[in-house]
């Protein structure tokens, strides 16, 4: 009785995903193999254009660009990340929550409105300048934002914490006694991370990046406010095809092909995970 | 937890009853019911006392949506399933829809304010015969510039490829505009589609990318008044906007020619107001309310017969003056078709040039 009454709970939640997410789905893959008139509107006449227009070099270079951005978002939220994890991880057990609270923080408030904070501090006459020229460390306004470096500073920025939780999580559950037993045996605290906290705490590392990677590829508000519309990365190539361009078919298959790019990374992320868990037991057994 | 959770619930129950007791309350006093008029148009394009005193006087209660660009309000106009009386789409887009049988016809009768406006704006190239929309508020697009950093006045559109502004020009993020821009500096229409002027205008384009420093069509006056930027395209609206925060912006419309754009009313096919709405329009265009009106809104007002009843400043503001100067010198965006293709993959490898 009480199993079969438990199975319509989940009831409410396949209706919302139906609704909300199988059938949107199911609309743009649809879109994306339709054309479309001079107008905007959608003709659903089977056809693979819009998937071979994505061949072009212009927009194979765009996603190429995507990809090495948000490859240097990730390591650079890696670099900047795992001491940070690792720190909160090592505080006092009561410094911990209020750690992962500040990391969290910056979610509280609206992201485009940080965004813009960043372009109050960063711009000409903005607070950083203001302070070095003041201090007379320069003598012109240094040009920060609106490069590309400006537009790494916003990804790493609003992406850090998606790869801290992960590393820290996994830094939490180590088995202390591990590193315990390292130093009896005579291992020096550096030697006694890299071979056992960094390679143990890896499935946290590799979390941390695959969301950092995909929520970076997406991105089209960091381009456009900090890097001053400059460079386009797919978020912003599909933007404009749904809005200025009235191309949904091709903003559509472009999606497609960015989630395909996303799902072949999840699943590698299990792939990889698998071995390394099978690997991991094996040298269990072998101890 | 509970607790937490019973006065969420509470307080979500009470507001949809709250909502529920709004609607009902029209329908309750059936005799002096009041009609709604719904009106879908721009953030802050209306004196909010003005519509307050077109509700007072027309009984009728006005239903404000915003959208933010013209393809939103295609998409909801297309959907159907959202009912405007009135919406403002831009001169393009009045093109588009009248193609696409998405506007009603105007009743001239029900409008005799038109004749106030300014001839100029009677019979625009998107509307010739102005039997489906009416000029709300309009603009030019100029060159702004930063007087201190920019010693001579620009004369020409040429004047933006300068070496000595490099990382200090501001283009707003707007393929038409830019291209037109372009377009229009080599000599040709802004609405060109023939693909040897279209190439000749990118390619310029191209040599100017490496001085831009930005494209920003929304905060494009917060740069010019931070003084990142020094010289750029910018609507004349957005100049006299801007020009009130920092008095070193200047503003001229460049030599060559410009593009003209405008905001309208339209009445979508199917309302139930027609009426009403257009009542409303005629309303909008009595010389009183529209000087009150364009005083809070800040564009150049299109109503000939207002000027009488506009404040000093508004009729000496240098900005709008300089956009009235010119507007015969500007040329309408109109829809381009199939080569809109064409614009946005130009403009797509105009963005990728570092």
């Amino acid at each position: 009785m009480k199993q079969k009454s438990g199975k319509y709970l989940v009831f409410p939640t396949i209706i919302w995903l139906s609704f909300f997410f199988i059938i949107p789905l199911l609309i743009v893959i649809a879109v994306s193999f339709a054309s479309r008139t001079p107008y905007g509107q959608v003709i659903f006449n089977f056809q693979l254009g819009n998937y071979a227009r994505f061949l072009e070099p212009l927009y194979l270079r765009i996603f190429i660009d995507t990809i090495f951005v948000a490859v240097v978002t990730t390591v650079l939220t890696f670099v900047m990340g795992y001491p940070l994890a690792y720190t909160i991880a090592k505080l006092p057990k009561k410094w911990q929550q209020p750690g992962l609270i500040l990391v969290m923080a910056p979610f509280w408030i609206n992201f485009l409105i940080r965004s813009y904070a960043w372009v109050i501090i960063l711009r000409t006459q903005g607070v950083l300048n203001t302070i070095l020229l003041k201090l007379g460390l320069i003598q012109q306004p240094l040009a920060l934002l609106y490069n590309d470096a400006a537009v790494l500073l916003g990804m790493v920025y609003a992406l850090l914490p998606f790869m801290v939780l992960p590393i820290y999580v996994a830094i939490e559950q180590l088995d202390t006694r591990l590193l315990e037993a390292a130093s009896d045996l005579g291992a020096k605290p550096f030697t006694a991370f890299r071979k056992i906290t960094l390679p143990l705490t890896m499935p946290g590392v590799a979390a941390g990046s695959i969301l950092v990677f995909i929520s970076s590829l997406g991105m089209f508000v960091v381009p456009d406010v900090m890097g001053g519309a400059k460079s386009a990365l797919v978020g912003n190539l599909i933007q404009n095809q749904f809005l200025s361009a009235r191309d949904w078919p091709f903003g559509s298959a472009l999606s497609i092909i960015l989630a395909i790019l996303s799902l072949v990374l999840i699943i590698l992320y299990y792939k990889v995970l698998q071995a390394k868990e099978g690997g991991a037991s094996d040298a269990q057994k072998l101890a | 937890m509970k607790k937490i959770v019973s006065l969420a619930l509470s307080l979500l129950l009470g507001s949809t009853l709250l909502l529920a007791g709004c609607g009902g309350s029209s329908g309750g006093k059936a005799n002096t019911q009041p009609q709604t008029l719904n009106l879908f148009s721009w953030a802050d394009n209306f004196d909010p006392e003005v519509l307050a005193e077109f509700e007072k006087k027309y009984n009728c209660k006005i239903n404000y949506d915003v959208f933010a660009n013209n393809e939103e309000l295609l998409a909801k106009i297309q959907a159907g399933g959202a009912r405007y009386d009135i919406i403002q789409p831009s001169d393009y887009m009045v093109g588009t829809m009248i193609k696409l049988d998405l506007l009603e016809k105007l009743n001239k009768k029900n409008i005799p304010n038109l004749t106030n406006l300014n001839t100029s704006l009677q019979a625009p190239a998107y509307d010739p015969t102005g039997d489906y929309s009416s000029i709300y508020t309009w603009g030019v697009t100029g060159i702004a510039y930063n007087k201190k950093y920019v010693k001579v006045a620009p004369t020409s559109w040429e004047d933006l490829w300068n070496e000595e502004y490099k990382g200090r020009v501001i283009l707003l993020n707007d393929n038409r505009e830019i291209i037109g821009m372009a377009l229009k500096k080599d000599g040709f229409s802004n609405n060109a589609t023939d693909p040897r002027q279209l190439a000749k205008a990118v390619d310029d384009l191209k040599e100017l990318a490496p001085l831009v420093m930005a494209y920003d069509t929304d905060t494009i006056k917060q740069k010019f008044i931070a003084e990142e930027a020094w010289i750029g395209t910018m609507w004349s609206g957005d100049a006299s906007f801007a020009y009130k925060d920092n008095k070193n912006i200047g503003f001229v419309v460049p030599k060559e020619g410009t593009t003209i754009w405008a905001d309208t009313f339209a009445i979508p096919r199917g309302t139930k107001n027609k009426e009403l709405a257009e009542k409303f329009i005629n309303f909008m265009y009595e010389p009183k309310v529209s000087a009150k009106n364009y005083e809070y809104i800040g564009y150049n007002d299109p109503n000939e017969k207002a000027k009488q009843y506009h404040s000093e400043a508004f009729n000496n503001d240098p900005m709008l003056k300089i956009g009235a100067a010119h507007i015969d010198k500007g040329e309408w965006l109109i829809d381009i078709g199939e080569a809109i293709t064409a614009y946005d993959k130009a403009w797509t490898e105009l963005k990728t040039i570092k």
